[in-house]
């Protein structure tokens, strides 16, 4: 109990310095107070708040504090938390900064807690999401995977046929797009997905037998792929499946400002989590398909991803409260009623068909969607290496310089691997 | 970033300053009282201070925020310049700044002399004029400036009308920057104001003797008002040009943060917090920052050794 005068004190100039009231620490009950952030908005609030009183009832003497915000300033200020020296004890880690963090040996194993955190019930893919080696440094905090969605409206509207979504190529999509823009007479085009994004890209990848990281972190991408992934877009671009170069502006990331909401295009990829509001935003008759070239290519391509992992600091004075609270989120099916879908769907399968029922029916086309994809036998995937984000950002660069032919295909593929190469340390 | 915001402090002298009345030594008492009351600015400068420090010593160390800093000589400052996006940031805060503080400074001094002639309810005028220098650096407009200049936004409509099929203004990169200038022009109320009681100080006799002697407008222009008004131009430009290479929220709203598309919008401070904070190289961010100050100082002095040549002093 020597610490517990110096951490009251500095949760408490924490607290002061932050502006949120938050009762004393280790004081008069011996209560624990637990410090836990994420990004969000105040919908997601409410669902977290609900979850977190059903463990406060459960759990005398543990009080949690919750910050949240949007997911580009949280960011910021989580790693100048770690920087201060003062990290929250359970917080919501991006998986591209998962090892950025890891790495420098700021996050709690959580295998290594002798079985705290129950993650025997998760399937295989959720749990290599977070490990690196044979260390586990985050469980997802729910989990999601890219999808086509199709809008049933406009394809009945202009009579063409949607290829079957198990089965079809990268030449189907091509087809069915450009069919789509023809019948509607360039009113409407047939997809929208991004060449720079690189959940996208990833996908199209391991589905050439190639890994864009490899389990040592590298880069496995093969120049002539991302060469040909480069050029697809070029040619869908040139045949009008896919609207001209800068069609689409980045006007907001909310699905109401995407242009399948707008109904300028009749597809596009989205991230499942957001099937339901994608669905509301684009007048409610969506079809999921999966990514092209599934069974047409050399193997599986989607995997199973998640917008958030939930991580513990090193740090961290309450371990076993933490972790307690870390298995509750996680395991508890009355934690993912309360919390719904809001960051995916529930990591833990058992937990995923327990709160099914409960959940809106697009809700559950998106469940269902991922929960048979978990069933299958998918090629592993490795975290995102330290600086993969700053691959991300040039990949958006340079694909938006293919875009607007200021590079060739062949330019493109050879510049993101060097620049790949390098923020790899390479 | 706050270690340059320190730079904006150093203002030239706006005008000629009276000779100061030194004869005798103010008491030390009433010293006291003063420092009394900057007690408060000298507890907000640690602020300042200590960061600015702390950041010139992590210009030399390679920093994640994470693990403790590691000494590592020049190494950041010799990274700068075989960094193709460093490189890239320079040039789009260069472009940007060298089109549009002239060009700014050209509106608001033209904006300010037609206010001069007298128009009745100037007050109204000038609070319209200078309310987007109020606004034009806030999310909100920047976000505004998105949907007028959108793909089917108010301006293609415009240009609609003409039978010209306009450009996705903030989509393609070779217009995006364009369309952060013509928004800094826009914001030109400040120096406005500025120029304002800068003419209102130009005694109108002079005006009126040129007039006699068959001066016209030009002359005049050319003249009186320029020569006159040169040390509130040379203020203003001073002004503008440190707070354009600090530019960092019109390209961060514009861009969502990505300084895009293909970096077209990615200023020199943008950068910087992208290195610093999204990619944890605050050595490398601390580094950039303090590079800045040396360009910002150089030109800053490169004005002022220029300033001899055309800046006039009255009396």
């Amino acid at each position: 109990m020597r610490m517990t005068g110096l951490s009251a004190m500095t949760l408490g100039l924490a607290a002061c310095g932050r502006g949120f009231g938050g009762g004393g620490d280790a004081g008069a009950g011996g209560g624990v107070q637990l410090d836990m952030v994420w990004w969000g908005d105040a919908t997601r609030a409410k669902k977290t708040q609900a979850a977190l009183d059903i463990f406060k009832r459960a759990n005398p003497g543990v009080t949690v504090r919750t910050e949240y915000q949007d997911s580009g300033p949280y960011k910021d200020k989580l790693a100048t938390r770690f920087a201060a020296g003062d990290p929250p004890d359970l917080m919501m880690m991006r998986i591209d900064s998962l090892r950025e963090y890891a790495d420098r040996g700021a996050l709690l194993d959580i295998r290594a807690q002798s079985g705290a955190v129950d993650v025997t019930g998760l399937s295989e893919s959720a749990r290599n999401l977070a490990t690196v080696g044979d260390k586990m440094y985050g469980i997802p905090s729910g989990l999601n995977t890219i999808g086509f969605v199709v809008n049933k409206t406009l394809t009945d509207q202009y009579g063409v046929r949607i290829p079957d979504g198990n089965t079809w190529s990268w030449q189907d999509l091509s087809a069915f797009a450009k069919e789509i823009t023809e019948a509607s007479g360039g009113k409407v085009y047939g997809a929208h997905f991004e060449a720079g994004t690189l959940a996208n890209l990833i996908v199209y990848v391991r589905q050439r037998g190639e890994d864009f990281y490899t389990a040592d972190g590298g880069l496995g991408v093969t120049e002539a792929t991302l060469t040909d992934w480069f050029a697809m877009f070029r040619t869908m671009r040139a045949e009008g499946a896919l609207p001209p170069a800068g069609f689409v502006e980045n006007l907001g990331s909310s699905a109401e400002q995407s242009p399948l909401a707008k109904g300028q295009v009749a597809a596009q990829i989205i991230p499942t989590n957001n099937f339901a509001v994608n669905q509301s935003a684009a007048g409610g008759n969506l079809a999921l398909l999966r990514v092209p070239g599934e069974t047409t290519e050399k193997r599986r391509g989607q995997s199973i991803d998640t917008p958030a992992l939930w991580s513990v600091a090193a740090g961290t004075e309450h371990r076993q409260e933490v972790l307690k609270l870390l298995d509750f989120l996680i395991n508890d099916p009355e934690a993912s009623k309360a919390t719904g879908t809001t960051r995916g769907v529930p990591a833990n399968p058992a937990v995923a068909d327990a709160v099914k029922p409960t959940l809106s029916p697009d809700d559950q086309i998106a469940t269902d969607y991922l929960v048979s994809l978990q069933k299958e036998e998918l090629p592993r995937a490795y975290p995102l290496p330290p600086g993969s984000s700053g691959i991300a950002a040039d990949l958006l660069t340079i694909a938006t310089e293919v875009e607007f032919r200021r590079q060739t295909p062949e330019q493109g593929a050879k510049a993101l691997l060097e620049s790949g190469r390098k923020a790899l340390g390479g | 970033m706050s270690t340059v915001s320190t730079v904006v402090d150093e203002r030239p002298g706006l005008a000629p300053v009276p000779a100061p009345q030194r004869r005798r030594r103010p008491r030390p008492r009433r010293d006291r009282a003063g420092y009394l009351f900057l007690l408060p600015w000298f507890a907000g400068m640690l602020f300042t201070v200590i960061p600015f420090f702390a950041s010139l010593y992590l210009a030399f160390t390679d920093y994640n925020l994470l693990n403790p800093p590691a000494w590592i000589g020049l190494d950041n400052f010799t990274e700068m310049f075989r960094d193709p996006v460093w490189r890239q940031s320079l040039k789009v805060t260069f472009v940007y700044t060298f089109v549009s503080v002239p060009l700014s400074l050209a509106a608001a001094l033209g904006v300010a002399m037609l206010l001069n002639r007298g128009v009745r309810g100037l007050p109204l005028y000038r609070a319209v004029f200078y309310l987007p220098s109020l606004l034009g650096g806030s999310v909100a407009v920047v976000l505004l400036w998105k949907y007028v200049f959108g793909l089917n936004g108010i301006v293609n409509a415009f240009l609609g009308w003409f039978g010209i099929d306009g450009p996705g203004w903030t989509s393609d990169p070779d217009f995006a920057l364009v369309t952060l200038i013509v928004l800094h022009v826009w914001t030109f109320g400040s120096p406005m104001v500025i120029f304002l009681a800068g003419l209102r100080q130009i005694p109108a006799m002079y005006y009126e003797a040129a007039a006699m002697d068959g001066a016209g407008r030009w002359r005049r222009f050319r003249s009186i008002t320029l020569p006159l008004l040169s040390p509130i131009v040379f203020f203003n430009l001073i002004q503008s040009l440190i707070s354009s290479f600090q530019t960092f929220t019109q390209g961060y709203v514009m861009s969502g943060g990505a300084g895009g598309p293909a970096n077209s919008t990615m200023f020199y401070n943008l950068y910087l917090y992208q290195q610093g904070f999204g990619q944890f190289h605050m050595g490398y961010a601390s580094a950039m920052a303090w590079m800045l100050l040396v360009i910002i100082a150089a030109f800053t002095g490169l004005n002022f050794l220029m300033a001899r040549f055309w800046v006039h002093y009255d009396n």
